[in-house]
C-alpha cells in the first residue's frame, strides 16, 4: 500500500500537464446540488433557461449555469463575441472542437490556473460564456461552469447536448491544439 | 483401498494455485495499466460513481491503479502471495460494492475497469455491463478465496514439481497416507 502511494506520487510528479492530476481534487459536488455563491438579497432564485432560438442571455447571479439547447448555442457562436470553452480532455479537443473554442479540460491539473488566467484577462463578468463537453450524461461542462461561477462569472451557459450535437448540426469545427 | 482426493486437497493443489495466481495477477496488471497511463480519465470514472467526495477523487485515481499493479505483479512473481491476495480481495469487494450501489440506484456508468475512455454506450448497455461486472468480480473473489485457502498457515510456495508429486506421478512417493 505504501509502495503504491510512493509510485503514485512519483508518476504524478513526472507526468506531463495533460496526464497530471491536482493532489487535492477541486471537483465540486455532482449536478443537482451546485455549490453557489451567496445569492444577493432580493435576487430571484428562478432564472428562466433560454429557449431555443432565444438571442438574449441575461446574467444569472443566482445560479452557476443555465443549460441551453443547440439552436441557442449556434446563435451565440454566430454573434462572434461569445467565448466558447471546451471542458473535455485535451486529447478529445485536439481531435475536433467547436471553432474558436478554448481547451479547458476540468480533469487536468491546470484547469484552476486556466480559470484564474481567464479571469485575469478582464472578461466582462456578466457577458455570456458558453461551455460544453460530450453531451449525454457528461457533466464536465457543469463542473467547469461551477468553477467559472465561483471565479465571478455570472452568465455561464452550458450547451447540454455538447459537441456531438454540434457535429450533427454540421456547424463549424476545428482540429488541433489551438482554437 | 485408496481414497480419492478430498475437495480440500484439490483446492490447495499447487497446479490450481499457480494458475489462479497467474490469472488474477495478469488481470490486475492489465486493469492497472490504462489507469496509470491516463489518471485524469480514471478520476473522471471515479467521479461518475458518485461515491467518493470530490476532494478525494484525484488521490483515489492516483493510488488505486498502483495498488492493483503491485498486487498483480506480486501474484505473478509469487512474492507476498497471501498479502497480495488479501489486497486483491479487498479491491474486488470495493468494486462489487461500488458497482452494486450504482446498479441499485439505477445510475448507469462505465465501469472503468479495463478501459478509462468513455465507451459511448447507451444507458441500457451500461446497466447490462454493470451486472456482468458484479458477476465477474464475484467470480474473481472465489479465485481469491482459493488462493487464501491454499496459502493458509504459511504453506510453502507451490512448485510445479511438488504438484506432480502430489498428483501421484509414477516413481514419486505418494503424499496421501
Amino acid at each position: 500500500m505504501i509502495a503504491a502511494a510512493v509510485c503514485a506520487i512519483v508518476s504524478n510528479v513526472l507526468a506531463g500537464p495533460q496526464r497530471r492530476l491536482a493532489w487535492a481534487g477541486t471537483i465540486p459536488p455532482s449536478s443537482g446540488t451546485p455549490a453557489g455563491r451567496t445569492t444577493p438579497a432580493g435576487q430571484s432564485a428562478a432564472t428562466p433557461a433560454p429557449s431555443a432560438g432565444e438571442t438574449s442571455f441575461p446574467p444569472h447571479p443566482d445560479k452557476p449555469w443555465v443549460e441551453i439547447p443547440g439552436d441557442a448555442a449556434a446563435s451565440l457562436h454566430a454573434r462572434g463575441d461569445v467565448v466558447f470553452l471546451d471542458a473535455r480532455r485535451t486529447a478529445a479537443y485536439r481531435e475536433g472542437h467547436i471553432a474558436r473554442a478554448r481547451p479547458f479540460s476540468v480533469w487536468e491539473s491546470d484547469v484552476d490556473d486556466k480559470v484564474r488566467a481567464f479571469f485575469a484577462e478582464g472578461h466582462e463578468p456578466s457577458a455570456p460564456i458558453l461551455v460544453y463537453c460530450s453531451g449525454g450524461d457528461c457533466e464536465d461542462s457543469h463542473i467547469l461552469a461551477q468553477k467559472l461561477f465561483l471565479a465571478g462569472f455570472d452568465n455561464v451557459l452550458v450547451y447540454k447536448d455538447g459537441f456531438p450535437d454540434w457535429q450533427k448540426r454540421g456547424l463549424s469545427t476545428t482540429k488541433g491544439a489551438s482554437p | 483401498m485408496r481414497e480419492g482426493p478430498s475437495i480440500s486437497s484439490l483446492l490447495e493443489h499447487p497446479w490450481l494455485t499457480v494458475r489462479v495466481q497467474l490469472a488474477l495477477g495478469a488481470i490486475f496488471v492489465a486493469a492497472a495499466i490504462p489507469k496509470i497511463a491516463d489518471p485524469p480519465s480514471f478520476a473522471h470514472m471515479i467521479y461518475n460513481y458518485r461515491l467518493v467526495p470530490g476532494g478525494v477523487v484525484n488521490l483515489a485515481a492516483l493510488w488505486i491503479p498502483w495498488v492493483e499493479l503491485l498486487a498483480g505483479l506480486a501474484l505473478i512473481l509469487g512474492v507476498w502471495r497471501r498479502g497480495a491476495a488479501f489486497v486483491v480481495g479487498l479491491l474486488l469487494l470495493v468494486f462489487i460494492a461500488a458497482v452494486g450501489i450504482n446498479l441499485a440506484r439505477g445510475h448507469a456508468i462505465d465501469c472503468g475497469c479495463f478501459d478509462v475512455r468513455d465507451a459511448g454506450k447507451t444507458e441500457t448497455e451500461r446497466l447490462a455491463d454493470m451486472r456482468w461486472v458484479v458477476l465477474r468480480d464475484a467470480g474473481m473473489l472465489l479465485l481469491v478465496g482459493q488462493l487464501l485457502f491454499a496459502t493458509r498457515g504459511g504453506r510453502p510456495q507451490p512448485e510445479p514439481e511438488a504438484g506432480r508429486r502430489q498428483a501421484g506421478s509414477p516413481g514419486s512417493p505418494d503424499p496421501v497416507p
